[in-house]
């Protein structure tokens, strides 16, 4: 019995500095790199308030570690920015390493950092290591009068089927205005793509379009900037940067639907 | 009387080699991304040259799921030094795994994803070893063959960490894409 236990105690030694591997798809970091969505926000709440919401908006950290490096170096030179927002794909594979070797890097940030899911991080077990690692894959935030709905939007992982995203629950969500004047949503997956749930397609935008206080909704997954309103109901959707392109986007918001993009290159070449 | 009796033979004969296909060791290993445990048998196909053949398991409480894993290790050890008394040590293992995994929660439904939708496989992982062992030697088996109780470690790496790595050589090292199995293997 004191045996197995002894035997116990050093294989979790050994799991904790992961080189003791039992699979590439475990779900399992050291206590403080859990609950990662719960720290920042914890971190953002102490924050001292300005008047101006000003964000970085940034997608597909996936498998960009020297780029990720070059990313922080670059937002941490920024002014005035609350928070930086990545726009899932934070691992390659939905691997822990990934995960663990992104925040890492991220963790270097001057400001908090808040993720949502993306569909490289539902790969295998990533769902379990996201929740593990970050928290809810459907999570709220308000700050600065502003209240942030990050979802899981990637159909395509489960198979579509109408389960995800949680329509119902982003009802909710955009319904509960109190104490807030405007309203963002973001995904990993814009609803213009072959990867969102098609049947899902006209209840989630009916429900942005739904929401008068809704100032844009966000996504990456394209790799690229987009912006435009796809179903002419007057919902902008935008979409950004993967990191690799060295780009990135600060999103200044303010009034009631004002807001302000600007582009930030950073790094040598390409 | 006056009959010299041959001298006893040593029971055990180097060149007493079972037919490959006979299993000549069990293995019981941690960690090397293929199991919390994983255990298994062993052949010999060719001095210095075994195949090992695992099946491993990780709980849900690790992993978000419990996963099955398959496994096999060919694995190459050109030198036995002894040591001293019973114990001798192979410096030097090099070798390769495939490895399958079974039981992850996104499993990749038939025609969930378009044709190459992703390029890599999310279940199916292979990569190389590299590392040492240590025996000691245990009387001989009934049938005469020699018997080593030895402990091993490997470290390794998979398909996966080498890309990553791969593209990734300022801010990625050759050690974070590391991975240590711990095990022993018992001659039968």
């Amino acid at each position: 019995m004191r045996l197995r236990g002894s035997g116990g105690i050093l294989l979790l030694l050994l799991a904790g500095c992961q080189l003791v591997e039992f699979s590439p798809n475990q779900a399992y970091v050291p206590t403080r790199e859990r609950s990662l969505t719960a720290q920042n926000l914890r971190r953002l709440e102490v924050q001292p308030a300005d008047d101006t919401l000003r964000f970085v908006f940034v997608g597909d950290t996936q498998r960009f570690y020297d780029e990720t490096e070059a990313f922080v170096a670059s937002v941490n030179r920024q002014r005035a920015v609350d928070f930086v927002l990545v726009g899932g794909d934070i691992s390659d594979f939905g691997l822990t390493r990934e995960f663990r070797w992104v925040n890492q890097r991220l963790a270097a940030l001057r400001v908090p950092y808040l993720t949502v899911i993306g569909n490289h991080d539902l790969v295998g077990n990533g769902s379990a290591v996201y929740q593990h690692i970050y928290g809810p894959l459907n999570y709220t935030f308000q700050y600065q009068q502003t209240r942030f709905i990050c979802l899981d939007n990637n159909g395509r992982e489960y198979g579509f089927g109408r389960q995800v995203p949680d329509v119902s629950w982003l009802r909710q969500q955009l319904a509960d205005t109190a104490g807030t004047r405007r309203t963002i949503v973001v995904g990993h997956m814009p609803p213009t793509d072959e990867d969102f749930d098609p049947q899902l397609v006209p209840a989630y935008t009916a429900a942005l379009r739904g929401c008068p206080q809704l100032v844009f909704h966000l996504a990456a997954h394209v790799h690229r900037f987009t912006a435009g309103q796809p179903f002419h109901d007057r919902v902008t959707y935008l979409t950004t940067y993967s990191l690799q392109k060295k780009r990135y986007h600060i999103l200044t918001v303010w009034g009631q639907r004002e807001f302000r993009l600007e582009t930030v290159t950073y790094g040598a070449g390409n | 009387m006056g009959v010299v009796s041959p001298a006893p033979v040593s029971r055990v004969d180097p060149g007493n080699r079972r037919p490959w296909y006979r299993p000549s060791h069990v293995v019981l290993q941690t960690g090397g991304g293929l199991g919390m445990v994983a255990g298994g048998a062993g052949f010999t196909l060719k001095d210095r040259l075994e195949l090992d053949v695992l099946v491993g398991y990780v709980p849900e409480k690790h992993a978000g799921s419990a996963l099955s894993l398959a496994s096999a290790k060919l694995l190459y050890s050109p030198w036995t030094l002894p040591i001293k008394d019973k114990w001798s040590v192979k410096p030097l293992t090099v070798g390769g795994y495939i490895s399958y995994t079974h039981g992850t929660i996104n499993d990749e439904k038939p025609n969930q994803y378009p044709k190459g939708y992703y390029w890599f496989s999310t279940d199916t992982r292979i990569g190389p070893v590299l590392g040492s062992r240590l025996s000691y030697a245990l009387p001989p088996t009934a049938s005469g063959y020699a018997r080593n109780l030895s402990a091993y470690y490997e470290l390794g790496t998979n398909d996966l960490y080498i890309v990553s790595y791969a593209q990734n050589r300022k801010s990625l090292s050759p050690a974070d894409i590391l991975v240590l199995s711990l095990g022993l293997k018992l001659d039968i």
